[in-house]
């Protein structure tokens, strides 16, 4: 087989058009995987400052303010019944301490 | 091998590598991708449940100092109650010793014999608030009567008015002033609010815990 020198220049070229489409792949390919290296440092950025955990964080806080204030409301409630049981009572405790305190050993 | 062979293979070759770096490229950013879906999912679990156990927490003593103050009031408004029930037995007895009746001299004289009682000696002097110094110096007779009967002795007893104002009541003391017995109203009074505490609360809320 005898190659002629144009023929074997067209060769010379074609093979650098060849190394051309490979190294447009591998520019390509570092293409792809830079962005899927980026998507995936975003989700997972995106999961450490999640608005979710923020949500359950307010719900909670709700929450408890509620239920503070449901024990606020069971309070105020014994300390009225205290003090009204505490009106009907007063005057026999006065009583009591006062006879206790004129009660004399002799 | 011709020319054209061998570009038409330079030309398959170059597609292939190609091919294979995408290919491969692709593999990898799938992989990149679905390896931090698990981590975000493993993450968001851990940061979950962390966050559950953390507001829960919070949330139970938050929830418990809150009842602990709604207690503190409760202890406070009965408080504030027993200190009313001494202050107006206070009252009631500054009224029964400001009146001066026949209940009070009384009273006067078992203060006294109740000192004499309790410390001893047989010569003593009873301090009284002025006003009360001429009733219980009419008194005095039966007072050392009945003090001579109970210490099977003689009793002397010299009375003479406090220097300093008392709701009522006495205070005894030995001649030589060793000894003294504290019977003023308020010292009464102070003594009740300690040993009566109990039963006021008894009293008073019974029906109200």
């Amino acid at each position: 087989m005898s190659i002629e020198i144009r023929e074997l220049q067209e060769l010379i070229v074609h093979e650098k058009e060849a190394e051309q489409k490979v190294r447009k792949a591998r520019e390509q390919a570092e293409g792809i995987l830079k962005k899927a290296r980026e998507e995936a440092e975003s989700t997972v950025q995106a999961a450490e400052s999640d608005p979710h955990q923020m949500k359950s964080r307010e719900a909670k806080k709700e929450e408890i303010a509620r239920k503070k204030a449901e024990i606020e409301k069971e309070y105020e409630q014994k300390i009225a019944t205290l003090n009204k049981v505490a009106e009907e009572n007063f005057e026999k405790a006065v009583a009591f301490v006062t006879k206790e305190i004129l009660k004399v050993e002799s | 091998m011709s020319v054209l062979e061998l570009k038409s293979e330079i030309q398959r070759r170059a597609e292939e590598e190609a091919s294979k770096i995408l290919e491969n490229a692709r593999k990898e950013a799938e992989k990149l991708l679905a390896e931090a879906n698990s981590k975000v999912e493993a993450l968001r679990k851990e940061k979950t449940r962390s966050l559950m156990r953390s507001l829960e927490t919070e949330e139970r003593a938050e929830l418990a100092i809150s009842r602990m103050d709604q207690k503190g009031m409760i202890l406070q408004a009965k408080s504030q109650w027993a200190g009313r029930v001494f202050e107006e037995a206070g009252k009631r007895l500054a009224e029964m010793a400001e009146k001066g009746g026949s209940d009070y001299r009384e009273l006067l004289s078992k203060l006294i014999l109740e000192g004499i009682l309790k410390i001893k000696g047989n010569k003593f002097i009873a301090e009284v608030d002025s006003k009360d110094v001429d009733a219980i110096k009419k008194e005095l007779k039966p007072i050392l009567d009945r003090a001579a009967k109970i210490r099977n002795e003689k009793i002397e007893l010299e009375i003479k008015a406090l220097s300093t104002d008392s709701m009522g009541g006495i205070i005894l003391s030995t001649e030589d002033m060793t000894r003294y017995y504290n019977n003023t109203l308020e010292a009464r009074l102070s003594s009740a609010r300690q040993n009566l505490a109990g039963e006021i609360h008894k009293i008073m809320f019974k029906a109200g815990e």
